[in-house]
Formats: structure tokens, sequence, C-alpha cells
């Protein structure tokens, strides 16, 4: 779904720039988890911000969730990270990650921040690296352990317009460890973002 | 002869890069297929002798893809190109009879030494 924001082609860009970018995070989380990690086709969107929770197809919107989210900006481009664990994936998580003990809110956080630094950092600066962007990112915050996606969203995001929206849902094989990375540019990135991607296709 | 050279990628913008990487020295013919499907019908005619195979398509994948190509015995010497650089996606590609891997964004360099190694330029 786009509208007249972005063209068909440049729609198709974001796409392959983000499908490189997922995959150069991937890698690093690979690593630090020794797993493999399942690659989606990326979805990009243009959608109003407290839309988002009826677009997203990796997560029911009534799952309960835990979910942080992270700044950046560069060359007057800006926007937000915002990484969605399904709760029912910490168990598997922990294990990966050699957590031993209980299972408690305390570790769950620190599985989240550990997992959100490697994925959205990469991600993000995979993303620049290609557009020629240096992006700074802000410190991550966390939105909420075991609430609703569809109260995630909806607190979070309602002063945008439209954003340019980027979904990856990733997951690992034969865990059930879920998680949904989403991209959102600002209403305003979009032109500038635009310039740089129709450099790109020329 | 013209080699023919099948460069299989769901995305248009991946697919002109991976066209202007080619050396332009190299005698080629060059199809398009936007998935997995398209591809398998195209080295099936004879249009991928040589193919630059992307990973995740919708319809049917370069894993796919690469089955098949086994499975029916089909002449084609594949070059996976592909934003999944986790080591166990070079690993099973190369299991699957890909005979090498070029990571994404493409660079022209790594695709010529490829080629060059494989006696193809």
């Amino acid at each position: 779904m786009t509208n007249q924001l972005i063209t068909e082609d440049q729609r198709d860009c974001y796409q392959e720039l983000s499908n490189v970018a997922m995959g150069q995070a991937a890698d690093r989380l690979a690593q630090l988890l020794e797993a493999y990690i399942i690659l989606p086709i990326p979805k990009i969107n243009i959608i109003a911000p407290c839309d988002l929770h009826m677009a997203l197809s990796g997560v029911d919107s009534e799952d309960k969730a835990s979910s942080v989210c992270q700044g950046f900006i560069g060359s007057g481009i800006a926007g937000e990270a915002l990484l969605i664990f399904n709760d029912t994936s910490f168990s598997d998580l922990a294990s990966l990650m050699k957590y031993k003990g209980e299972l408690d809110d305390q570790t769950q956080l620190e599985l989240l921040m550990d997992v959100s630094s490697v994925l959205i950092g990469a991600c993000i600066q995979g993303i620049g690296s290609q557009i020629d962007v240096s992006f700074s990112q802000s410190h991550p915050v966390v939105l909420g352990q075991h609430v609703s996606v569809a109260n995630i969203l909806q607190d979070e995001h309602t002063h945008w317009d439209q954003s340019l929206t980027v979904e990856i849902h990733y997951t690992i094989e034969n865990m059930s460890v879920d998680c949904e990375l989403l991209l959102l540019f600002t209403e305003d990135s979009i032109a500038k973002l635009n310039q740089r991607i129709d450099y790109l296709l020329d | 002869m013209s080699t023919p050279v099948l460069i299989c990628d769901d995305s248009s913008f991946a697919r002109k890069q991976m066209a202007r990487a080619l050396p332009s020295e190299w005698d080629v013919e060059v199809s398009f297929a936007c998935d997995g499907l398209e591809g398998l019908e195209m080295i099936r005619a004879g249009k991928g002798d040589v193919v630059f195979l992307d990973l995740t398509m919708p319809n049917l994948d370069g894993y796919g893809v690469l089955e098949t190509i086994q499975k029916e015995n089909l002449n084609a010497m594949v070059i996976v190109v592909s934003g999944d650089i986790q080591p166990d996606a070079q690993a099973r590609v190369q299991k699957l009879g890909a005979m090498d891997f070029i990571k994404k964004p493409i660079d022209q360099e790594k695709a010529v030494s490829i080629l060059e190694k494989f006696g193809l330029l």
C-alpha cells in the first residue's frame, strides 16, 4: 500500500535497501545468538502511525508484547525504530543468550535491550550507509512490557500524520522467537529520502 | 555466441544494479525474472546458462530454485546474490549447488573476480 508520496520505483528501491540492511542486522544477531535468522521480504508502507497496528502482518495487535523504541536523525532525515517482541519469545531467547535463572521482568528487559541494540543499530546504519547518511541514534526507551501491541503503537505515535514505514518480521529457525522491527520515517523526511533514492535510481 | 545470463530478483532496482555490475566486455544476452517460478521457466528455456539468483523472493525463493535445478538436473551455473549474509545462508546455498555467493549491495569488482574465477570472462 503506497500513495502519491512515493512512486512504485521508489517503493521498490526502499524495499531493496531495507532488504540489504535487514540482512546485515540479522547477520549480527545470528552471531550473537548462534542461530539462523529467517528473513522475510520487508514491507514498505505510507501510513498514519496511529493506524499502524492494523497494517502489521507479523504480530497480532492483541498479543502481549514488550517493546523498545529508539530515535534516529541525520542529514535532515529523522525517524524512530520500534522493536516489538512477542512475550512468548523470551524463554527461547533466554536459552539462546545462555541466561540462567528465573525469567523475571528484569531479565526480559535485559534481553530486550541486548537484542534491540544489535538489530536497531545495524539496521539503521545499514540503510544510512546505502544512502550516504550517517544517522545519530538517541537512547533506547522501553515502551512497555507485557502490553498489547495495539496499545504500544497507539500511545506512541499520534503526532505525525503520515510516515514511511519499513516493517521487518524476524523469526529464528526452530525457535519461537518472533519480533517485529519497524522503522518509521517522519512525514517531513520523505521528500529528502526520495531525493537520495532518485539518485540511486538514476 | 553470447552467453545467456539470467538475473533473477524480485526488486527491479536490484536487477538493474546487477545488470550494471556485469563487465561490458563480457558477451552476454541478459534476461530478467522477478521471482523463482519465472526464473525456472527461463532456465528451462535455455536463457540462464549463468544465473544471478536472489534468495528472498515471493512465490518461489532462491532455495527453491536451487533445489529444483538439482532435482531436474538443469543446466545452469548459479551465483547467489543476496542480502542474507549469514554464514549459514552461504553454506546452505553452496550445499544446494550454488557456485558462489555475492553479498548485496553488489560491487562490480567482486562480480568480475567471481566470473574470472570460473573462467567465464
